[in-house]
């Protein structure tokens, strides 16, 4: 795990190293997000990088925040990755995206809740979880409004709404091992949301 | 083309049939809008409200409910056909990562036995948010009642959660709990982590079974946490320290009170 985290930190600092020529460039976000629930918190606002040539994938950066009316208080940072394989183009004005899978790694500010457990505290590998960082597995579908007043009144390029399923490891492991008493839809967890494309 | 917008469509009416249910702010959140609570106020106020047929007090101890739903389901099943069970106590370990799902998946499953139910903190459901959920869900983390007589006496023993910090087992709780009471007749320990364990608080083992093994009237004390079924004992006591075995082994305790003896037998499923 830790190896695995030095390795993105170091490509990550190599990455902000090479833009640095295009670094203001690179840096400003082309999306504008806000979701609610979808496990990354009561409400969550976030920037979107469109990825690849095809502008087919998104980098999304997100934080959000579970009061402690609504089972909280969490404060929740996400770096979601997504990719939009099929297009369907409804005339000229809209687009939907039907299944957009994902992964999207989640991370609780919480003091409580550790990224390791202590080695005193605990043997070797006695909790072999993180607390605090948490994978999911995501999918997605997407309504794109490309063309229309909406559009051209606020000066935006795009507007979509849409939904996303996500699981995670936790919930998976208890899946898989009880594939009789969990179903599907115990383990997937529903968010909705708003993208603006400036 | 015609594929995709059918894709489309179902996963669409998969989203509104799922419905609002699915929404989730976090994992670690503690409480949603549908989940139980105060569940174990909720089963003794039935135990009270029942009208026992005979003089035997017959409870089921089981335990490490973990990653075990699917054997959880039969065990439930096998407890519907024992007659004029009490109660039933799950001890610890309810949840392997201490999340709010895996305790509410746990209380759907329970929910089918006829008889009530306590459960009382293990280690797993420490970590994360565990004790938060386990407070709002279930209760207490040390809490006691009387039953027929009896005073069953549900504690945490889950020392190394604490950091053998000398907070768990709470020994000046437990000793005001032991102390003689009008109307009981026995007491009964129901805990997590066994005194023989490692992660038990080595500085509390010799206090905490010398209270237990003093106490006159104390009929047992049981655990889970090892996995597999044991019975111990310390030198110059009668007291039985029993451990059930997991329920994803299949098996439970079911004990007998008669008279103020107890007995106990293993139940496999």
């Amino acid at each position: 795990m830790n190896v695995y985290f030095s390795r993105i930190s170091i490509i990550l600092l190599f990455l902000v190293i090479n833009i640095n020529a295009k670094a203001q460039k690179f840096l400003i976000p082309e999306d504008a997000i806000i979701q609610y629930a979808g496990s990354i918190g009561y409400l969550s606002v976030g920037a979107g990088y469109e990825l690849f040539g095809n502008k087919r994938g998104n980098l999304d950066i997100n934080y959000g925040f579970v009061p402690e009316s609504k089972g909280g208080a969490l404060h929740i940072l996400t770096a979601k990755f997504a990719y939009r394989p099929f297009v369907i183009n409804i005339g000229n004005f809209a687009k939907i995206y039907p299944f957009n899978p994902g992964i999207f790694i989640r991370y609780t500010l919480n003091n409580n809740l550790g990224f390791n457990f202590d080695t005193v505290q605990y043997p070797k590998g006695y909790y072999y979880f993180s607390e605090a960082a948490r994978p999911h597995l995501s999918f997605s579908n997407e309504f794109q409004l490309i063309k229309g007043k909406v559009l051209e009144r606020t000066g935006l390029k795009a507007l979509s709404i849409y939904s996303e399923f996500n699981t995670n490891d936790y919930y998976l492991v208890n899946y898989f091992q009880n594939t009789t008493a969990l179903s599907v839809t115990d383990i997937f967890k529903l968010g909705i949301g708003i993208r603006a494309k400036f | 083309m015609q594929f995709m917008k059918i894709l489309f469509l179902l996963l669409t009416v998969a989203c509104l049939s799922v419905g609002c249910n699915s929404f989730e702010f976090s994992p670690e959140q503690t409480f949603d809008r549908d989940s139980p609570k105060n569940l174990n106020a909720a089963g003794l106020s039935k135990m009270q409200n029942s009208r026992p047929k005979d003089d035997t007090i017959r409870f089921v101890i089981t335990g490490d409910t973990q990653r075990s739903y699917n054997e959880v389901t039969k065990l439930v099943e096998k407890i519907n056909t024992l007659e004029n069970l009490d109660f039933v106590a799950v001890a610890g370990d309810l949840s392997e990562f201490g999340v709010l799902q895996e305790m509410e998946w746990l209380a759907r499953e329970m929910e089918k036995m006829n008889a009530p139910y306590v459960a009382v903190i293990g280690n797993h459901d420490l970590v994360n948010k565990g004790a938060s959920v386990f407070k709002k869900m279930y209760g207490d983390l040390n809490y006691s009642f009387i039953y027929r007589g009896i005073k069953f006496v549900c504690h945490d023993t889950n020392g190394r959660e604490y950091g053998f910090s000398g907070k768990a087992p709470d020994i000046n709780w437990l000793n005001q709990q032991v102390q003689p009471e009008a109307g009981v007749t026995g007491i009964v320990g129901i805990s997590h982590v066994p005194p023989n364990s490692e992660d038990f608080d080595p500085a509390l083992i010799q206090p905490y079974h010398s209270l237990f093994d003093q106490t006159p009237k104390f009929l047992a004390s049981f655990h889970a946490h090892t996995h597999t079924y044991a019975e111990f004992g310390y030198p110059g006591s009668t007291v039985p320290y029993v451990i059930t075995a997991t329920a994803g082994l299949s098996e439970f305790l079911l004990v007998k009170i008669i008279n103020n003896k107890l007995s106990y037998e293993r139940i496999f499923f």
